[in-house]
């Protein structure tokens, strides 16, 4: 077990490299020199040259990769030239929010997801199954800045029964904490819910055709104590999955969420640092991002294992 | 001066004073003091440090007015009144100022405000070791000088009749910042800034909200009216509106891009739009080096195709106000002739056969849906006119090397608000400027625009740069589509909020009802 996680997260550092070095290169494909940014509407090739020299612009990409490779290896991840802030600095102050977010979101799928699986898969084929298969496509196919702004003017202009945007820390207010995260939650797990109730759906209408189920059902057991218990448990293996890899949709989905209303999370962050060019900051989040990412996938991997003997074995 | 006469004129003066004194009584009473309010910004407020910032943008200036004070400020009419100066006087050429400054400020750390403070925040900016973007913007003044406690003179390279009216802008070369904090915070300064202004920074949570708190020592007494301030980025501009209706933010910026909600908040008798026309415009010009821009009668025929009125229906729902000149409404220059060349799509049709080659070019536009809006419209007009207009969309950080280089036919440009049109029209129209982006040259204009900068006499001023609009509009060298409109919105309890002079919502002496 031991060789294997090791294996495993050996792995991950070819991945994390290719990702920062092509973040770097996309990075510095932006339209857009960082000097002229910088120096605006200043910018003669005579001051865009000696700044380009001063930021080491002017050296090869490669070696610049390599320099900033070599500052994060030594834990060293830079400073906006902005705001002055260290990349570990603004990253580590919005990152509780996204996580939050994310969580929340993540829950509020699987609430909105797992009951809605289980009432489709008994019913499998009913009128109700195909209505409710008929609104996850529906409401997958709604963008989340779409579906944002609704929620908003329903909650918030409307019915005002929750904040259109706006941040409360925890620690100040944790009731208004969770009501600022109410309606980004909810816009991303509108997003989210769909897909794990497609795959529970179709897991658990499998599950109900196993011999034991009938057993069970034989034996008498109460019908509720059936379909959670017996189950649910077994058909959830590829819902565990989805659910991980469903992280990476999110953090995608939290660049938009977050500006909409208005959360100072790690999307907010990578958008800024896009439109003013802040590459030192765009290129530590992208890391930050992307070591989440693929973190998450090793759990997931690290759970399948646990799950299922044969993969551990290597021998799937 | 005959009895009668005479006594009408002390009638005149006397209820002028006294109606004068009943107005300022009423508009005291009605201050409120206490309270907060949540204003809601377009950006992420990236910090206060020249040397970090080097310029503000829209949310920065919004904070900016709150945390300092300037030298000078404008008043209702768009005239400088003392703020940390009290009086300045100017030698004969306008290339010398002396400012007095008022007594007894200190800043929030409570360093003293004095002469030697104003040429520190200069002389950290000039110093070309720092490398400030914001040095651009000081090049005309050659140095400060501290010679008592209290007087600043500043030596001018160039002359500037208008001094105390450029140094009103909450900006970054003209915002006092404190000399002891940037000094002792080193690179924690840009986001713990120190000013003498009437809110002290309480907090700031990146991204989130930076919360401001009433100076209790402000040297004005009396003010601020509210106790706490919280400035919040609300990026994306429906739900920024969205939190104004709900009561979350009192006063949100907005544009005139905006056009739906603010047409909307205009019907809404608990909210209140405030709008600015300033100085300045947005702009556009041709590099008159190539062709087919070369020729007089095909830049005459492209502005001529441009209809306006349809140009504002089409991409701000009508609110963008046509511009005829560089000076616009918010400007003292009014011209009773400005040379502006009519709308006019036959005389334009005929300039393009008179012409008789093919015109087709290529426009510099951002690549926004801002600026591909404005390039489809504008490709509308002139198709019309007989000429092929290819839009080439760029990133906006792209557009200024390519202008500077020389590196288009047809690009975008920008006149902002100033208190003087000096600045930006020497730069723009004078021979051999870096941003006299047509390549234009001519002896005539120059003369106009030395002569506009070191006259005194704003009726002769006035008289100069009308002529310059003249010239400029008949060779139509450059051409100036929509004024430079700038909007805040508010709940309708918020008073006090002045003209939003450069675009700069400034919320420092506003209170709530």
């Amino acid at each position: 077990m031991l060789g294997f996680v090791a294996r495993r997260l050996l792995y991950l550092v070819p991945v994390l490299v290719a990702v920062s070095l092509l973040t770097f290169l996309i990075a510095s494909l932006l339209p857009g020199d960082l000097a002229y940014v910088i120096l605006g509407d200043q910018a003669t090739p005579e001051k865009v040259a000696a700044l380009r020299h001063d930021m080491g612009l002017d050296q090869p990409i490669w070696w610049r990769y390599a320099s900033w490779l070599g500052h994060v290896l030594q834990g060293d991840f830079g400073r906006s030239f902005r705001t002055g802030q260290t990349v570990l600095q603004a990253v580590t102050e919005r990152l509780p929010v996204s996580l939050e977010l994310m969580v929340l979101a993540e829950l509020g799928a699987l609430a909105i997801g797992i009951p809605l699986a289980i009432a489709c898969a008994v019913r499998s084929g009913s009128a109700f199954d195909r209505f409710m298969t008929g609104s996850a496509f529906g409401m997958l196919s709604v963008p989340a800045f779409l579906s944002a702004i609704l929620l908003i003017y329903l909650f918030a202009v409307e019915l005002r029964w929750l904040p259109a945007t706006g941040y409360v820390p925890f620690e100040e207010d944790p009731v208004g904490n969770l009501r600022s995260f109410l309606l980004p939650a909810l816009t991303l797990a509108l997003g989210e819910w769909p897909v794990l109730m497609r795959v529970l759906r179709s897991d658990m209408i499998a599950t109900l055709q196993e011999d034991y189920i009938a057993m069970a059902r034989a034996k008498g057991l109460k019908p509720s104590r059936i379909l959670l218990v017996h189950a649910l448990k077994p058909s959830s293996l590829t819902l565990v999955t989805v659910t991980g890899i469903n992280i990476g949709r999110l953090i995608g989905g939290t660049v938009i969420v977050e500006s909409i209303f208005a959360l100072p999370g790690i999307g907010r962050l990578l958008l800024g640092a896009i439109f003013t060019r802040d590459l030192i900051i765009l290129q530590g989040v992208v890391l930050f991002v992307a070591l989440g990412y693929v973190l998450m996938n090793f759990i997931v991997d690290m759970l399948y294992a646990v799950l299922d003997p044969r993969i551990r074995h290597g021998h799937a | 001066m005959t009895a009668a006469i005479r006594w009408r004129r002390f009638a005149q003066i006397f209820l002028g004073a006294a109606f004068g004194l009943a107005l300022f009584a009423g508009a005291a009473d009605a201050q409120k003091q206490g309270g907060s309010i949540t204003v809601g910004l377009e950006l992420d407020i990236s910090g206060f440090d020249p040397l970090k910032v080097g310029v503000f943008d829209t949310a920065g200036f919004t904070a900016a007015a709150a945390i300092f004070d300037t030298l000078t400020y404008l008043d209702d009419k768009g005239v400088a009144q003392p703020k940390l100066a009290l009086s300045w006087e100017h030698s004969e050429d306008f290339k010398t100022w002396t400012f007095k400054l008022r007594p007894g400020v200190k800043f929030h750390d409570g360093t003293p405000f004095n002469a030697e403070a104003v040429k520190a925040n200069f002389d950290r900016q000039k110093d070309p070791a720092n490398k400030c973007r914001c040095a651009f913007y000081i090049a005309y003044i050659h140095d400060v000088q501290a010679p008592d406690e209290l007087t600043v003179v500043y030596n001018l390279n160039d002359p500037a009749v208008n001094l105390p009216a450029i140094f009103t802008i909450q900006s970054t070369n003209n915002v006092m910042q404190s000399p002891t904090a940037w000094k002792t915070k080193g690179d924690d300064y840009n986001r713990n800034p120190v000013g003498t202004g009437p809110y002290i920074v309480k907090s700031w949570t990146a991204g989130d909200r930076l919360v401001l708190e009433k100076n209790p020592d402000y040297w004005n007494k009396g003010h601020p009216y509210l106790d706490r301030i919280v400035l919040k980025p609300l990026p994306d501009a429906q739900s920024r509106f969205a939190s104004l209706q709900s009561g979350e933010a009192d006063i949100v910026w907005d544009d005139e891009y905006d056009a739906d909600n603010i047409q909307k908040a205009q019907k809404d008798p608990k909210l209140a739009v405030h709008t600015y026309v300033g100085s300045g415009a947005q702009v556009y010009a041709f590099n008159t080096k190539v062709a087919p821009f070369d020729d007089v009668r095909v830049r005459q025929a492209l502005v001529m195709a441009i209809d306006r009125k349809k140009m504002s229906q089409a991409i701000t729902n009508g609110l963008s106000i046509p511009a005829t000149n560089p000076y616009g409404e918010g400007s003292w220059v009014k011209c009773k002739d400005d040379g502006a060349l009519p709308y006019d799509l036959e005389k334009a049709k005929a300039l393009i056969k008179d012409y008789g080659k093919p015109v087709e070019f290529k426009m510099l536009l951002t690549a926004t849906p801002r600026g591909r809006n404005i390039g489809q419209v504008l490709q509308q007009f002139w198709k019309q006119a007989g000429a092929n207009m290819e839009m080439d969309q760029v990133d906006q950080a792209t557009i200024v090397p390519r202008a500077f280089m020389r590196q288009f036919q047809l690009t975008p440009w920008r006149i902002v608000d100033l208190a003087d049109p000096d600045p930006q029209m020497y730069a723009n129209f004078h021979t051999g400027s870096p941003v006299a982006l047509a390549n234009y040259s001519n002896p005539e204009l120059d003369k106009l625009l030395e002569h506009a900068r070191i006259t005194a006499d704003p009726a002769k001023r006035i008289e100069d740069y009308c002529a310059v609009s003249r010239l400029v509009n008949q060779e139509a060298i450059w051409f100036w589509t929509f004024q430079n409109t700038y909007y805040a919105i508010s709940s309708a309890k918020l008073k006090g909020l002045p003209k939003i002079y450069s675009g700069v919502i400034d919320i420092s002496d506003v209170w709530m009802e």
